[in-house]
């Protein structure tokens, strides 16, 4: 066997592949081939390793050492530096923002410091389409022992005990949706799973798809067991098609090696998969309505009850699970119900995956015990504000069904209890971060605008009532609000929870009411000032430079696309007004904070057009 | 009724070329044969020839750079592909370039008869002006659906992976297609369009050469992707969900590419571009001009 003296795990998920990665293991190569090293460092190309801002990255085993932000330039001094000379190549190197100090082991980085790893224990670790590096990293145990050892009244009360839920979203406990599915009975019952990751902001499916394809399947030959299917299926988004090739690459290895087909490990329990490509509808995170789409038709929900457990996918008993839920089954199974109870909180055991992002400086995936403080997750791992003199204001967690976090509860445990608590819900778990630069009536509009579009139609309150709602954001954002106006949306919001027919219709309105909720000062001041606080809105600001805090560097002047700015060297500069677009340009480009913005100004451009 | 036509036969192979030039030239065709991508440029260059028979493997340049270069140069030319690997996706990439039809390699005279003969009824059939009400589809793109849809026939609730696969094949998925996919099925047209509107991954309309798709996921918003998107449609002049007067470009919105740590991310075609700011965009566009 060749002797292999280093391992390049490249990280190839979609961030970095779009960063660069295959530029720079080209390169890579060809440098290596050229200093003869080519035979004794081998390059791996792994799944997401969650890191995305710092792309491309790379870790070099056995040492761990973190290499970030690689080009092509670089390769040369790397390859000298690391390979040859045998030290890190400090350039490359990961550095505490305020410090300057680097570090070079990934583990003593606080973004990866605070992290457990067990969605994504293969994580960067394994190259995603071998099924031996799965296996070599105790993959299949889990799915052999209960195949072989345990009965499917077994692997429920374990799952059951785990206290695990469902992680796309409502939190419904995973054991017991089996319970009920094991207990109807049919000739024929199917294990679904759901890859169409519809949330905005959200990515770890896929994620864990990319880069770990094979605990998925592991996780459902469980499930299936479990509840007596024969039959799966993985519902994937089109969009992904690197998740689709892995998948079915995972698929077709598992069939060949007899993992999935007739009498599995030599059991007497059988079942095969197949991948449905979603054809993109964010109602289709519904479980009836999902089925409704597998069976070739419009995925519409419908009313429950049946429930899917007794008339599921073709009218036979179904359990539709969430990407993330089924990667963690098996080492559930392989390490006791105790063992995944260490984590978490009485009622929200375990970790769940993060998907941080936004005005945040270290964007990425992020696996952490449930019940941390939100402000470790935002500061300690996130690192803060990506523009530190921008205040934090809000963390929107849920999508388009959840709501926003203000600065004054960012302490809160992070569990499905205390983020419901504050008006958002855990969803399938995208944190997007806003800064003070956010307007949150904007935000509001920007998640009807989806609802209102993604609305399936069958049901009335949710087509007109979505509709509704956004027509009156709309008329707020740009100075057309009315006193009352948000007694109404509250009043709205209420009705529509309470008699739309699926979740998408009843979780609609929980961007506006949690906005209204924490921000009502920034709807009033929309609605009676005309001002909008952020200069988001443009027909509800104006823009003005602070004569103290001008420099008169010019940076605005250069910056305006209406050259509304005048001003020479050491004359603080000024906006003419009526040559203003509130594009928002200046603001942006000013380094000293002289840009003020104001309410709107009235026609002539004089006075402020709010009420006196 | 041929002589009017001239071919050209793009083949490493010498035994194609002269057997191509047999069959053909009995039957009365203009034929002309050339070892390389290379010298059937050159030729290209001197004169237009109304068909291209090309490889797709060859040493130097291949068939795909070939087609590639006749698209740009001499867009009027007829492409027919003769290929010993008739896999899915090599095709696909040649369909996407505008081929009309391909030969399978090892082909009888008769096949390469059939093949020609709609390829010069094709090429005689379409009118030099671009702006055509109704445009035929090549028979190539007729049989791959065929194909597809022979493959799902029978397979309970294959309605939305036949309209993936075929609207990959066409590019989109204009009414003739769409009976054509129903009566396929056994459905009713109405069914089938009742599908194709309810899911934004298919699209009636045609896309341009690239496609370029905006993200508008909450990550990219709160990033400003509407400003990356204002200027793509200032610079292009078009509205999302348009195609560019040349037929260059096409503009759509997507709600999430799951790619929100690059956001805001603009896709076109495959390519996927991270942290865009408007600065970026007449960069970008330029390299796809």
């Amino acid at each position: 066997m060749e002797k292999i003296r280093a391992n390049l795990l490249m990280c190839a998920g979609t961030g970095c592949v779009a960063s660069g990665t295959p530029k720079v293991k080209a390169a890579l190569q060809e440098e290596l081939q050229k200093r003869g090293l080519a035979d004794e460092i081998k390059i791996v190309l792994t799944g997401c390793n969650g890191f995305c801002a710092e792309g491309p990255v790379m870790l070099v085993y056995p040492e761990g050492i973190f290499y970030q932000k690689l080009t092509v330039d670089e390769v040369p001094k790397l390859v000298e530096e690391h390979f040859l000379k045998g030290r890190p190549y400090e350039k490359l190197l990961y550095k505490e923002p305020e410090k300057k100090l680097s570090i070079p082991t990934m583990n003593d980085i606080p973004f990866f410091k605070h992290q457990v790893l067990r969605v994504l224990r293969n994580k960067g670790l394994i190259d995603p389409e071998s099924l031996d590096e799965y296996i070599a990293r105790d993959g299949y145990m889990a799915a052999a022992m209960a195949l072989t050892q345990m009965t499917s009244a077994d692997i429920i009360k374990c799952i059951k005990d785990s206290g695990i839920r469902g992680r796309g979203g409502a939190g419904f406990p995973t054991g017991l949706k089996w319970e009920f599915a094991s207990k109807s009975q049919a000739d024929q019952k199917y294990m679904l799973c759901n890859g169409d990751e519809g949330d905005p902001g959200a990515f770890m499916d896929r994620s864990v798809m990319e880069a770990d394809p094979h605990s998925v399947i592991e996780g459902m030959i469980i499930g299936a067991k479990a509840i007596g299917a024969s039959k799966g299926v993985i519902y994937v988004r089109a969009e992904y098609p690197l998740a689709v090739k892995r998948l079915q690459k995972a698929i077709d290895d598992c069939r060949e090696r007899g993992l999935l087909g007739q009498n599995i490990l030599g059991s007497d329990f059988s079942f095969d998969l197949e991948i449905y490509l979603g054809a993109g509808a964010f109602v289709c995170g519904e479980e009836t309505a999902l089925m409704r789409s597998i069976e070739g038709k419009r995925g519409m929900p419908r009313p429950r009850p049946p429930f899917p457990a007794h008339k599921g996918l073709w009218d036979k008993p179904s359990v539709l699970n969430n990407v993330e839920t089924l990667a963690q089954i098996a080492p559930i199974i392989l390490h006791g119900a105790d063992w995944y109870k260490t984590l978490g909180t009485e009622k929200s055991t375990g970790t769940k995956v993060f998907a941080l992002t936004g005005d945040i400086k270290n964007v990425g995936l992020v696996e952490v015990p449930m019940g941390i403080p939100l402000r470790t997750i935002i500061y300690d791992i996130g690192g803060g504000m990506k523009n530190k003199k921008k205040k934090f204001k809000a963390v929107q967690m849920g999508g388009p069904s959840g709501g926003c976090i203000p600065e004054s509860l960012i302490d809160i445990p992070v569990t499905y209890e205390d983020v419901v608590k504050t008006g958002a819900i855990m969803g399938s778990g995208g944190m997007v971060v806003m800064d003070e630069d956010t307007c949150m009536v904007s935000t509001a509009k920007f998640f009807l605008e989806f609802t209102a579009d993604e609305s399936c139609g069958k049901c009335t309150p949710c087509r007109v009532g979505t509709r509704v709602m956004l027509d009156m954001l709309t008329d707020i954002t740009e100075g057309l609000g009315k006193d009352g106006d948000i007694e109404r949306l509250q009043d709205l919001s209420r009705d529509i929870i309470a008699t739309s027919l699926c979740g998408l219709g009843q979780t609609a309105p929980n961007p506006i009411l949690s906005t209204i909720r924490y921000f009502q000062d920034e709807y009033e001041s929309h609605i009676n000032e005309h001002w909008c606080k952020a200069g988001i809105c443009r027909k509800l600001s104006s823009f003005s430079i602070t004569e103290d805090l001008c420099k008169a560097c010019g940076a605005c002047l250069r910056a305006c696309p209406q050259k509304a700015i005048v001003g020479e060297k050491k004359v603080p500069h000024r906006i003419i007004q009526e040559l203003c677009i509130q594009c928002r340009t200046c603001y942006d480009s000013c380094k000293f904070g002289a840009i003020k913005i104001g309410p709107a100004l009235r026609k002539d451009k004089k006075e402020p057009a709010g009420k006196v | 009724m041929a002589d009017d036509l001239k071919i050209l036969v793009v083949d490493d192979e010498p035994i194609i070329i002269r057997s191509c030039e047999t069959v053909l030239k009995s039957e009365g065709y203009n034929v002309e044969g050339t070892l390389s991508a290379k010298d059937a440029i050159l030729k290209m260059e001197q004169r237009p020839y109304d068909l291209v028979f090309t490889d797709l493997k060859m040493p130097e340049v291949d068939g795909i750079t070939l087609i590639r270069w006749i698209k740009q140069k001499r867009p009027d030319t007829g492409i027919v592909i003769i290929t010993g690997y008739p896999s899915q996706d090599t095709i696909k990439d040649a369909l996407e370039l505008g081929i009309i039809d391909y030969v399978p390699k090892p082909f009888t005279p008769s096949v390469l008869l059939d093949v020609t003969q709609r390829a010069v009824t094709w090429v005689k059939g379409k009118t030099p002006v671009v702006h055509k009400e109704k445009e035929e589809l090549p028979p190539a793109m007729i049989q791959e659906m065929d194909r597809v849809i022979n493959q799902y026939k029978n397979k309970p609730g294959s309605s939305i992976p036949v309209l993936q696969r075929c609207q990959e094949i066409v590019g989109y998925l204009p009414p003739e297609v769409q009976k054509r996919i129903a009566k396929g099925l056994n459905m009713t047209p109405a069914e089938i369009h009742s599908i194709v509107s309810f899911y934004s991954y298919f699209t009636m309309k045609p896309r341009g050469d690239h496609n370029i798709r905006i993200c508008l996921g909450t990550a990219c918003y709160v990033k400003r992707v509407e400003e990356v998107l204002n200027k793509i449609k200032e610079g292009l002049k078009i509205d999302v969900g348009e195609v560019t007067e040349d037929k260059k470009f096409s503009l759509e919105t997507v709600r999430c590419l799951g790619a929100c740590g690059l956001a805001p991310v603009m896709v076109i075609d495959e390519e996927t571009y991270g942290a865009m700011n408007p600065k970026k965009v007449p960069e970008i566009l330029k390299e796809y001009a």
